[in-house]
This record gives structure tokens, sequence and C-alpha cells, in this order.
């Protein structure tokens, strides 16, 4: 027995040196490949022959706004000028990208020199670009402020420029506005008045509802009920007095009234019957939905169904700041790669007025700078002066990015949002109900702030 | 098993090298895709670990919150047990009732093998989104018959009293790929015992719990381990249908690790939930392993101890 035990440990020390050896020298022949490429490069930067091109890697995704064909097209135009530039595209779908970014970074090899870092937490690895916007003198004011603030400062410093923007604001069918005899919404509109034209508006003989409902509490229009109205502090320190302020009761009694009115697809109806994630599109284009909280993506569709819309930001209160939700990618440049000035050439080109302008005439991108935005050919159309106004309202992002628990937060206290939608609990319990996840609510901060460092 | 191979001939020993060759591939496969990655996990699951920032021991500090400070913990582990509990037996009930079916002497029998095989092999995203669309409770297709007959069907996946039975029911379609492991048990009962039985004058009822059920119980009890470790990894459904609600009805614990693995980088706290997880899975295999002495009969094992 003991001479099997040595002869298996024998064994399996042999495998395992053997294994050992294997992995090892799949790592010894991997370096040697990363340093050829790299080492001939910065010779030629000494010699005075032809140089050798460097080559960049960009990962992107394809979208509505920028397909593949027109990303690669971008590509090649930015290397026609830039000739010792070469751009290596590579195209991911939406869905795999945030796990390649993350197993990429975390691995801290294969990372692309240029890509999205739309993650929050992707931000440390992200190159600080200050030292370039000041030796090149890059004029960061052109992009639009409250995009510049939400999606590239970090920690005081520049994680990246920002690409195109979209935001979420009210469509209103017009022709069913007409129809019932109901007055449009004007961009002053309050959550009162919202409740109200739901009422009018739905009419269930036409399959009709008047609006669909909000997909989750504690965005715009929970903000524009008031500063207290957060999930917690500013300081992401204390959740009383916050997720259960007296302007956060009255936002969830508001979306308890709007669920009451019986005027709103459930969250079964929009399931099957909405375009999923993104908003009910679908059903606003067919006419089953009078008004629908969507973006500038469901614009263009409903542009190009020809559906007789208008546009407004999410209602407020009346004397209260009006906030809207709205997003831009943040596009950054690792900061492990070895090309820092061929990236943050590529960067600020395809980032820039240029390559902003090229997807904006050759796709269906928005851009983040307003000088270029203004030259969108229907930029002095109703639609697209109301969809500009909405860009200008304060974000809602910029308290998500500096408050990175916002999501384990939200999750403990989910319920109460639910148990609305699903017409389980008495308008009068909303505010014990409120009171009572602040615990559960205050744990999860701390568990996550300390997570993070503090 | 170890092998001495200083007493073995030329033969034998080529005969075992030719053993080991073949199955090196299913051990290297092993070891760098099921034993490194979990013991790796296990050292995760001791450290603070967001992915893009180092590592930092905490010792066992996941594994205290998780029991002590983590309500979600407990709801993901409440709600994955009594799914293990109700869709465990109900696939063991139909499996055996659709292998009983499908070992009947029909004509075109094999097609119907295949028909009821073919769920078992679809995608578990366009499974999910198939019943989204059956069970909508205005619209769907299975409260619309109910309404024909007079019943008002329930909300099925959108009521918090409905979403877990709803997602068992639904495990409960891929039943085929079960029953084929079922008939393969049945159709090695040898048929004299059926027909001793007849004589007898055993009927079929009497034939089905003494005959059919005690020689069956090898698969039934392979199947039972096999069902209740996939009942435990559960996910699907939730992240396609329900996101874990309403309600946190359906907040499998799968998806739990998944919140906290991808979407708020927590790796350490999800690599302890994993390690968790594993010993939940092993223990209850160990406990129905145990118990199989008592109900599993092996025709076999007995006909060897005579």
């Amino acid at each position: 027995m003991t001479k099997k035990v040595r002869n298996f440990s024998y064994m399996l020390l042999i495998v395992m040196v053997l294994l050992s050896a294997c992995a090892g020298g799949q790592a010894t022949t991997v370096a040697p490949v990363e340093e050829s490429t790299e080492a001939p490069v910065e010779e030629s930067t000494e010699a005075p022959a032809v140089q050798e091109p460097v080559t960049i890697e960009w990962w992107t995704v394809s979208s509505e706004e920028y397909t593949e064909q027109v990303q690669r097209d971008l590509a090649a135009a930015f290397e026609s000028t830039h000739p010792n530039i070469k751009v290596n595209v590579t195209v991911l779908p939406e869905g795999g990208f945030s796990e390649k970014m993350t197993t990429a970074l975390g691995a801290g090899e294969g990372v692309p020199d240029v890509a999205f870092f739309w993650d929050n937490n992707w931000f440390p690895e992200a190159l600080d670009l200050r030292p370039f916007i000041e030796r090149d003198n890059f004029d960061t004011s052109m992009y639009i402020p409250g995009f510049w603030k939400t999606r590239a400062l970090w920690n005081d410093t520049v994680v990246g420029l920002p690409l195109g923007v979209g935001a979420q604001f009210v469509m209103y069918n017009k022709d069913v506005f007409d129809e019932m005899g109901v007055t449009y919404p004007s961009e002053d509109w309050t959550t009162e008045e919202y409740l109200t034209k739901v009422a009018q508006l739905n009419d269930p003989d036409q399959k009709r509802w008047g609006s669909d409902r909000p997909r989750r509490p504690f965005r715009a229009l929970w903000f524009n009920y008031g500063p207290d109205v957060r999930l917690y502090s500013d300081d992401s320190m204390i959740v009383d007095g916050y997720l259960n302020s007296p302007g956060s009761i009255a936002a969830y009694i508001w979306a308890w009234d709007l669920v009451d009115t019986g005027a709103t697809p459930t969250p079964a109806d929009i399931e099957v019957l909405g375009t999923e994630g993104t908003g009910p599109i679908d059903l606003f284009m067919a006419g089953r939905l009078a008004m629908a909280t969507l973006n500038q993506g469901h614009m263009l569709n409903a542009l190009n169904a020809g559906v007789n819309f208008g546009i407004v930001p999410e209602p407020g209160v009346a004397g209260n700041e009006r906030f809207v939700n709205a997003w831009s990618l943040t596009s950054s440049i690792w900061k492990g790669t070895e090309h820092p000035d061929e990236a943050w050439t590529f960067l600020s080109w395809w980032v820039g007025p240029e390559g902003q302008r090229y997807l904006m005439e050759n796709g269906n991108l928005f851009p983040s700078i307003n000088s270029v935005l203004n030259e969108y050919e229907d930029a002095d159309e109703e639609y697209a002066q109301a969809f500009f106004k909405v860009l200008e309202l304060t974000q809602v992002s910029e308290w998500r990015n500096a408050h990175p628990c916002n999501s384990t937060v939200l999750r403990a206290v989910g319920d109460v949002w639910d148990k609305i939608m699903f017409g389980e609990i008495e308008r009068d319990q909303i505010q014990a109900e409120l009171d009572a996840i602040v615990p559960a609510a205050q744990e999860s901060l701390d568990e996550c702030r300390e997570r993070l460092g503090g | 098993m170890l092998i001495d191979w200083r007493s073995m001939s030329f033969r034998e020993r080529r005969e075992a090298l030719q053993g080991y060759l073949s199955i090196s591939p299913w051990v290297i496969g092993f070891l760098f895709f099921t034993l490194v990655p979990v013991l790796v996990s296990v050292y995760f699951s001791f450290t603070q670990w967001t992915i893009t920032s180092p590592s930092e021991w905490v010792g066992l500090h996941n594994y205290i919150r998780m029991f002590t400070q983590d309500p979600l913990f407990w709801q993901a582990l409440k709600v994955t047990g009594n799914f293990v509990l109700i869709s465990v037996p109900l696939k063991l009930i139909f499996g055996v009732a659709l292998s009983l079916l499908l070992n009947l002497k029909v004509r075109g029998m094999n097609l119907y093998r295949t028909i009821f095989y073919i769920p078992a092999v679809i995608s578990g995203v366009a499974v999910s989104l198939m019943w989204i669309w059956l069970l909508q409770p205005d619209t769907g297709v299975v409260n619309t018959l109910l309404a024909l007959v007079g019943i008002k069907g329930p909300g099925w996946f959108w009521d918090p009293q409905w979403a877990l039975p709803s997602v068992a029911l639904m495990s409960v379609w891929s039943v085929g790929g079960s029953a084929i492991v079922y008939l393969a048990g049945l159709q090695n009962i040898p048929p004299h015992l059926y027909e001793a039985a007849k004589i007898d004058g055993a009927g079929a009822w009497q034939r089905f719990w003494r005959i059919t059920i005690p020689l069956l119980t090898p698969t039934l009890f392979f199947q039972l381990v096999v069902e209740m470790i996939e009942s435990f990894k559960v996910f699907t459904q939730a992240f396609v249908i329900t996101k874990g609600g309403p309600l946190k009805a359906t907040y499998f614990y799968l998806y739990y690790f998944y919140e906290e693995a991808f979407q708020n980088f927590n790796m350490g706290y999800a690599s302890a939930l994993a390690v968790v997880l594993m010993v939940i899975i092993m223990t209850a295999t160990i406990i129905l392993n145990y118990t199989s002495k008592h109900w599993v009969y092996y025709a076999a094992e007995e006909e060897a101890t005579k």
C-alpha cells in the first residue's frame, strides 16, 4: 500500500511538473511575440529610414447609432490622414463587451489601447488624459457641459471623452391627444398634470393606455421631487431622511396613484408587448400608448414610421429643479497601453468634432459637441429642438457616477417598488414601508462603501 | 486505483498506458476547467476582490457577513430550496410517466421519442421567451384557453404567489431528456419478470409497484441526484423572465451570485457564495447517497452476494 501511494505520488508530481512546464512554455512563447512587435517600433523612431506604422487596438460595439461598417470606414478615414497609425478594429456584440473588457482588465493583458469604458468599475484602469489635454490645448469646453461632467471626470482625473448623447423624455402622440380633446403637455408640466392626462387619454375600447409606468424609482422623475429625494446622502453615509424623506414619499405616492388609475400597462403587458429593455416603443408606435418615456433612438424610429409626436421632459414639481436621465459613452485609453500618444491621437479624433460628425452623417449618432450637434440635418425641426432642450437639464447620472453603491442599495429596497407595481400595498402604508426598509438600506450602503474602500 | 507497474507484463503495461492516455483528455480538462477554478474560487472566497483592483485577504469576513448580516443570502437560499422541493418531485414524476408512455409498443414510437426529447436540447433563453408568451396573464395562450372554460388564470410569472410555481412548472418542459434515461432503465428490466407476475395474477398496478419501480430505483436515484443539482443551479429563468421578482419570489441563489459577481464586481463575496452552494450540494448528495442504501435496489449486487 505504501509503495502504491509512493508510486502515485511520483506520478502526480511528474504530471504536475509536466503541466506547469507546459503552462510556463506558453507564457514564454507569448512574451517574446509581444516584445518583438514593440521593439522594432521603438527602434524605427530613432532610425531615419521609413517609419513603421504603430498599430493600436480599438474595441467597440455595433449599434443602431453606428454600425460595424460605419466604424470600420471611420477607422479607414482616420488612417488615411494619419499614415503612421494603424487602427485594428474589433467590433464586439454589445452583450459580450462588458464581460470581455472586465476579464481583460482583471487579467491585465489583452486589453485594447482604446475602448468604451462604460462601467464605472473600470475607471481606475483608464489613463488620465489631463497631460494630453494640456499638451495639445485640447478644447474640452466644446462638449455639452453635463456630459463632460458626468462621463469624462472622475476623482479629479479625466478618464475619457464622451461619445454621443442620449436621454429619456416623454413622447406623446399628437393624434391621440387631438382625438381625445386633451391639450398637449408643456415643457414645465407637473406630475399632477401627468396623472390627469393619463386618465383622460385612457381608452379601453380602443385598447389604448394613457401612458407607460416608470421602470424604477430614484431617477429623473424622483429627483424632480426635491433635493432630499435620493437613496442616500450625497456623501454616501446616511439613508434615513433621504430614502424616506417627505419628497421621496410623495414620489412613491405619485407612482401608486399612477398605477391606481388603471390607465397603464402592467409589467406583464410591457414584458410581452413592449420592446425588451429599452422602453415600450412598439406599443407607442402602434397607438396603444398615448404617452411613453422613450429615448432618442425611439424618436428616430417614430419619425421614420411617420408617427405624429411631440417631446417634453419628464414631468416635474413646481418650483423644483428638473432632471433628465441622460448618458454618453465614456471612451478611454487603457492605462497599460504601450502606445499612449497614438491612442490619444486616435481617441481625440474619433470623439472629437471630426469623428462625431462622421458618425452623425453616416450613422445615427447625436454628437456630444454642441457645434456639431447643431449641424444635425433636422436641427431646426420641432422634435430636434425639444430633444436638444432636454439635454440641457441637470443629469441624474451626475449623482450616480459619484455613488457607485446606488444599484446595491436599490436592490435591497426594491420590494416597496414591486408592491406598488403589483398593487400589493395601500396608499397610506407607503411611508411605513419606506421607514421599515431604512435599516436594510443603511446596512447595504455601509457594506458597499467599506468594500469600495470608503 | 493505483497500479504496480513492476509486477505487470509488457502487454499489461501497454494496455494500462493506453487506458491512461484515453482518459487523459478528461483528466486534463477536469484539472484545468473544474478543479483549478474551484480551488481558485475557494481562495478568492477569503478575499475582497473587485476584479480591476488587487485582491485583499479578509479571512472569514465574507462567510461571517453571509450568515449573520445578509438577508438577501437567506432569501435566495429559501427561494432556491423551495424551488428544489417543488421542481425535483415534479420532474421525477413526469419523467417516469413520460418514459412509461414512450415504452409502449405503438407505431411511430421513435418519432414520439424524438419529439419529446427536442425541448431538452433547445436553448434555455429561447424556452424562457416562449414561456413568457405562453403564460402572459392577459394575452397568453394558457390563460386564453383557461378563459374558454370559464377559469380566470393567475398572473403566473408576474404574481408573487405564482412566480415560483410557474418557473417550477416550466422546468417540467424539458423532462423529455430525463425520460430517455428512465426509458433505458425500463428496457433493462427483464420481460420474464412481468410474464411470471402475470401468471401469478398480478395486475398492472401491482406489476408497476412491485417490479417496475424497484428495478428502476438505480435510475431514479441517479436522476434524483442530477435533477437536484440542476435545480440548485436554476438561473436562466430568473435572468430572462423575472429578474428575481416579483417581490423576490424568484430570487434564486445563482441569480444573487450573478448580481454580486458580474453587476457589483464583488468577486470575493460571490466566490464565497459559490463555495457555500458547492458545500450545500455536496452535503445533499452525500445524504441522498446514504439514504439510497435503504431504497435503491441493485439487482447485480444481489446476484453477486448470492
